[in-house]
């Protein structure tokens, strides 16, 4: 499975998430995903909480920058992994508000668990 | 046309304040009596400029480490790509524990600054109250505690100027001679006056808020001159008013005095407001780093999950808390004894001790990862970091063999020692068999699950 699928897997998990709708209807981000390896960008935006996903360059400012191998991320994004243990190996590296990144962190704990 | 940029990024000015504000610690006017009396008193302010400098050569360390890996998990990172996981680890559980030393120290001092100014309330109760008062505001949401640690840096500093400068013109006369007069211990002088700008680096978990990589080492730069020339004042309004500090090496509120001479009672207040805001700041950026440092190694599962648990705004309940209940357990240990100075030293000393790692970091990866993008590079490399990693392991080496109160126990080597002991037996024997566990348990349920 490519990371775009992975990326729109994990928005249509977070939209089905009763409690984490509820938790997100405050937050209203653009978030870049960057594949360092193979230089290719990629989106994750939430309205209101209601996560899409795709393919490219955001037409807007992102409030948010994550980098990392493609590998990497589909881990992440995919639930083989938490972000956290990447992050702190200096393989995962983001941009932005401390407040987002807890946020990023709390949707995929709560997705998939420990 | 696409957007490249990012929203929301923080401003130079936080770099500035976060670092100077989590340096400027109360018990720095306590180093600054130090150091005094280690030089025999007017050249003191010197002694700080000095080690301006020697703290100068570390910041471009952290500078480099920095640029590389712009991350909140900071020394975890460092350690981890320059050095391997498990020193990486114990270093970084070490350090964290720092936060509760200066905490708990600071506590110390601001008790007895208030109780010094409002006698009939004891000290400890005020180190209590404010201690709640700040995890209240903490549990609260970082942007509370931001914007009080925004504004609480230049308030402190603005005001230390101010006090000084008014305190040196209400002074004696000052006699030029004696401003560059080199006492018999004033190389111990500059080094206790390393201490003051200790802290400054704590500002690194921040990197990643900012666009420009070249903030934090700016924010950090600034905010050392700005710490050298509050200071530096200070030391000089301090042995303007008292030419001998060695009157003063018992005494736990040199700020007040100065301030009395500068403003009379409203001075007195004012430094007595400001050892407030001080002790603030520490608790809080405190607070606020080694939280989120607990957070990120609970989550990687380094330390138990109930560490990991975040409330409903995001903040980490249980590790600030946890951090904080030691801290406030810690800072009565020493108001019932009045053995802070093992606190001052233990955290000096692994201070240290982290100064000098990083100049290990920039030759490991300098030689680890030779084609990674450095925004900034270390001062005239090998030669700073060199001389950076030999001035801070002898450092660390004072602070913490200096026996301190009754006998000649280094009590404070004794503590961190036992610390590093401590947590090197759970990295090396703990932790692999807490994940081992894990796993097993891990299976056990995915074997359950699955259907027959």
């Amino acid at each position: 499975m490519g990371l775009t699928a992975t990326l729109q897997g994990f928005a249509e998990k977070c939209n089905q998430h009763e409690r984490l709708r509820v938790m997100n209807r405050d937050w209203t981000r653009n978030v870049r995903v960057l594949a360092e390896d193979v230089g290719q960008d990629y989106w994750i935006r939430s309205v209101a909480g209601e996560l899409s996903a795709g393919e490219g360059e955001l037409s807007e400012d992102a409030d948010m920058e994550i980098r990392a191998d493609q590998r990497v991320l589909e881990a992440v994004f995919s639930g083989e992994m938490t972000p956290t243990e990447p992050y702190n190996q200096g393989d995962l590296m983001v941009r932005g508000n401390q407040d987002d990144l807890f946020r990023l962190d709390v949707i995929t704990l709560m997705i998939w668990g420990e | 046309m696409a957007g490249r940029g990012l929203t929301k990024v923080l401003p130079l000015r936080t770099a500035v304040s976060t670092s100077a504000g989590l340096a400027s610690a109360a018990i720095n006017f306590l180093a600054v009596v130090d150091v005094a009396v280690n030089v025999g008193g007017r050249s003191a302010w010197l002694a700080i400029m000095v080690a301006g400098v020697l703290i100068l050569m570390a910041a471009s360390n952290f500078s480099e480490l920095n640029g590389l890996f712009p991350s909140a998990a900071s020394i975890r990172v460092w350690a981890r790509r320059g050095l391997n996981d498990q020193v990486s680890l114990v270093a970084s559980l070490v350090y964290a524990t720092t936060v509760v030393f200066v905490i708990a120290a600071d506590g110390f001092v601001l008790g007895h600054v208030f109780h010094a100014a409002v006698g009939g309330v004891p000290g400890i109760l005020w180190v209590v109250l404010i201690l709640a008062a700040t995890a209240a505001i903490n549990l609260r949401g970082i942007k509370i505690a931001g914007v009080v640690q925004d504004s609480n840096a230049f308030f402190l500093l603005g005001t230390l100027v101010l006090i000084s400068l008014i305190a040196i013109w209400r002074g004696p006369q000052l006699d030029i001679g004696p401003l560059f007069h080199f006492g018999s211990h004033w190389f111990e002088g500059v080094a206790l006056g390393v201490f003051i700008f200790v802290g400054f680096e704590w500002v690194s978990p921040l990197a990643e808020e900012f666009h420009d990589a070249r903030a934090i080492p700016r924010g950090m730069y600034i905010a050392l001159g700005l710490i050298a020339i509050a200071f530096g004042l200070f030391a000089l309004a301090l042995t303007d008013i008292v030419p001998h500090p060695s009157q003063l090496a018992t005494s736990l509120i040199p700020q007040l005095i100065v301030g009395r001479t500068a403003l009379g009672a409203l001075g007195f207040w004012w430094m007595a407001l400001i050892t407030l805001t001080t002790a603030m700041t520490t608790f809080n950026g405190g607070l606020v780093t080694a939280s989120r440092f607990v957070y990120a190694l609970a989550r990687e599962r380094s330390l138990p999950s109930a560490w990991a648990r975040l409330n409903a705004r995001l903040v980490p309940s249980s590790a600030l808390l946890g951090l904080a209940t030691v801290a406030l357990g810690l800072c009565v240990l020493v108001y019932v004894t009045g053995e802070y100075e093992v606190l001052i030293n233990a955290g000096a000393g692994v201070e240290s001790l982290m100064y000098a790692l990083t100049s290990v970091l920039v030759f490991s990866l300098r030689r680890r990862e030779p084609h990674r993008k450095r925004p900034f590079h270390a001062f005239w490399y090998p030669v700073v970091p060199g001389f950076v990693a030999l001035i801070f392991l002898g450092l660390a080496v004072g602070a913490l063999t200096t026996p301190v109160g009754t006998g000649n126990t280094p009590w404070a080597l004794v503590f961190v020692g036992g610390l590093t002991v401590a947590a090197t037996i759970y990295v090396v024997f703990g932790l692999p068999k807490k994940r081992r566990q894990e796993v097993l348990a891990r299976s056990a349920k995915t074997v359950s699950a699955d259907p027959p």
